[in-house]
């Protein structure tokens, strides 16, 4: 079982946008920008799910998803293959990132766009760290 | 993959947008399992005929971008404008794919430029190295057919088909 190793924490936390790539039941790729990647254990991450999209539309046909988190003090990139296990509109993760959605907002002038519709829950298939090449 | 049909030309509006304003992207690929991989994108320059992209890849996971291109040819870039977050995806073909030239090193440090300066406000102590390092040197050029073409700033207006118009 691959686990989040613990220097991907603060990376997490950072605040910085990740970019999430998804592949539709008919084989077309599809790459956005998500505002959040939240640590949920050592074996899960949950995804913001922020507008109705093709994002979601694709991880519910087809399961697996990438994220890329970008580390820019530790200059790097995370690169996370996931799984797509549930959908939480309530509860503790939800409210908790939904109270870091509302910080992000406002921080980049995105209060009133950015709201939380949900907490995508997600098993961590793998993980790696890719130093920025000179 | 069921893309539409019709002659793509890539907007005006959009071409000045990849020339002169985008200032980050990342490109997603697929293999025959359709498992998703995610590839960054150091650099990008429209094609004379404005319906092609050339698009500059780092050398990290080389391997799997060409293995997956070559096998379904499957493309979608995300570019951005960062702070504004004006964003687009392009999607579409693989063509083909050749080595770095000269011009290629010349476009990527031009768009590093305006990354950096970008990110300044944010980063305001944070050492030109270090904020440069971030758009790597590329390794692969790849010339790729657009075919759709999405707004994706976020706001409810995300995920609107631009190109083809969504009634086509």
């Amino acid at each position: 079982m691959t686990r989040l190793p613990p220097e991907i924490r603060p990376v997490l936390d950072n605040g910085t946008p990740a970019v999430m790539v998804t592949c539709s039941a008919d084989g077309t790729p599809n790459t956005t920008v998500i505002s959040q990647v939240y640590y949920v254990d050592e074996t899960h991450a949950a995804l913001s799910f922020q507008f109705f999209s093709k994002t979601i539309r694709n991880v519910r046909e087809n399961p697996r998803a990438f994220v890329c988190v970008f580390d820019m003090a530790g200059q790097a990139h995370w690169a996370l293959q996931l799984a797509f296990e549930r959908s939480e509109t309530e509860g503790p993760i939800f409210d908790a990132m939904e109270m870091q959605i509302e910080a992000i907002a406002s921080m980049t002038g995105m209060s009133g766009i950015f709201k939380l519709r949900a907490a995508d829950i997600y098993r961590v298939l793998s993980v790696e760290k890719v130093p920025h090449a000179d | 993959m069921d893309f539409i049909a019709c002659d793509i030309v890539i907007p005006g509006k959009l071409v000045r947008f990849l020339e002169h304003h985008a200032n980050v992207a990342f490109a997603g690929t697929r293999d025959s399992d359709l498992v998703p991989f995610g590839h960054r994108v150091s650099g990008w320059r429209v094609g004379a005929d404005h319906r092609t992209i050339t698009f500059l890849f780092p050398d990290e996971f080389r391997a799997r971008l060409l293995e997956s291109l070559q096998q379904n040819g499957a493309l979608a870039v995300t570019l951005e404008e960062f702070p504004s977050h004006e964003t687009y995806q392009f999607k579409g073909r693989f063509v083909r794919h050749r080595e770095i030239q000269d011009a290629d090193l010349e476009n990527v440090d031009r768009i590093r430029q305006r990354f950096v300066k970008s990110l300044r406000p944010m980063y305001p102590h944070a050492p030109e190295d270090v904020l440069k390092r971030f758009v790597s040197p590329p390794s692969l050029a790849v010339d790729f057919e657009v075919l759709e073409i999405f707004l994706q700033t976020p706001g409810p207006g995300a995920g609107t088909r631009l190109v083809p118009p969504m009634d086509q």
